[in-house]
């Protein structure tokens, strides 16, 4: 049975390689890449004693980014600058441009003296060391 | 029969089945001027030996692949390791020797200039 849902699965994606071929899904379009919580995506994984957040920024300098930490409050803002050259036609332009916000409750207080931020690639990393009292405790029995 | 049918899917890596990364076009902006054609694209995320442009018989394909280095338990995860891929059709006067790329906040910017026979030319009319 397993043999011959292998074989469905390779027609699948089969044909997933023959879509994604011919067409141009972009983000949002399709469904497996709906916006979630607008702009700009981002990625939370949580280390034990740090929060690691990553955005999705292409476009965005250094300059043109905020990013504000309160007790457990993070807030990432910034404007999105039109690029556009002079003295050129436009033929399409589906880069948009805009400000944003996004604020995130963390789920756990973090050491705002700690935080590193760091921009390359068009995505931002963020690494948040928690509170003293918010990190894992090892326990010792007596 | 598309990225939604993760939930029904074995994905588990299988010998004669590999993991394909899922391929997205890149949002662009296109201009052009009577030197060249302007291209920019976001490829957040994508180094610069991950990209590579290609230009053959008339069309114009980019493509990036990104890499997430991540640690840690996910919480939430918005995007992932992905392909970009995009392939355009561009006139056939583009001088391919001298297109030129530049990737800069994970933006791509591609410079794709017009061969000396394509470019406009103002013709002088002598009175006879």
């Amino acid at each position: 049975m397993w043999t011959r849902m292998n074989e469905i699965d390779r027609m699948f994606s089969a044909m997933d390689l023959l879509r994604s071929i011919n067409s141009d899904s972009s983000y949002g379009e399709s469904s497996g890449w709906r916006v979630v919580g607008g702009f700009p995506k981002t990625n939370m994984y949580d280390n034990g004693d740090s929060f690691h957040v990553i955005a999705e920024v292409p476009g965005v300098s250094k300059e043109n980014l905020n990013i504000r930490i309160q007790g457990n409050y993070l807030e990432l803002s910034g404007t999105r600058k039109s690029d556009a050259p002079e003295g050129y036609k436009t033929h399409r332009v589906e880069r948009n441009q805009s400000t944003f916000t996004r604020s995130f409750t963390l789920a756990a207080d973090v050491d705002a003296d700690k935080i590193q931020a760091v921009l390359k690639d068009g995505l931002l990393t963020l690494v948040l060391p928690k509170a003293e009292s918010a990190k894992p405790k090892q326990i010792t029995i007596n | 029969m598309n990225k939604d049918m993760e939930v029904t899917k074995r994905s588990e890596n299988m010998v004669e089945k590999q993991q394909d990364l899922a391929t997205v076009a890149p949002v662009v902006d296109i201009y052009e001027n009577d030197e060249e054609i302007l291209l920019h694209a976001d490829m957040p995320g994508v180094t610069k030996d991950k990209i590579s442009v290609n230009v053959d018989n008339g069309k114009l394909e980019i493509s990036g692949v990104r890499n997430l280095q991540t640690k840690g338990a996910e919480s939430w995860q918005e995007f992932d390791d992905i392909e970009y891929r995009r392939v355009f059709s561009v006139p056939q006067t583009i001088d391919v020797a001298k297109v030129n790329a530049e990737l800069k906040d994970g933006t791509l910017k591609l410079h794709l200039p017009k061969a000396e026979v394509a470019k406009p030319r103002t013709i002088e009319i002598r009175t006879a």
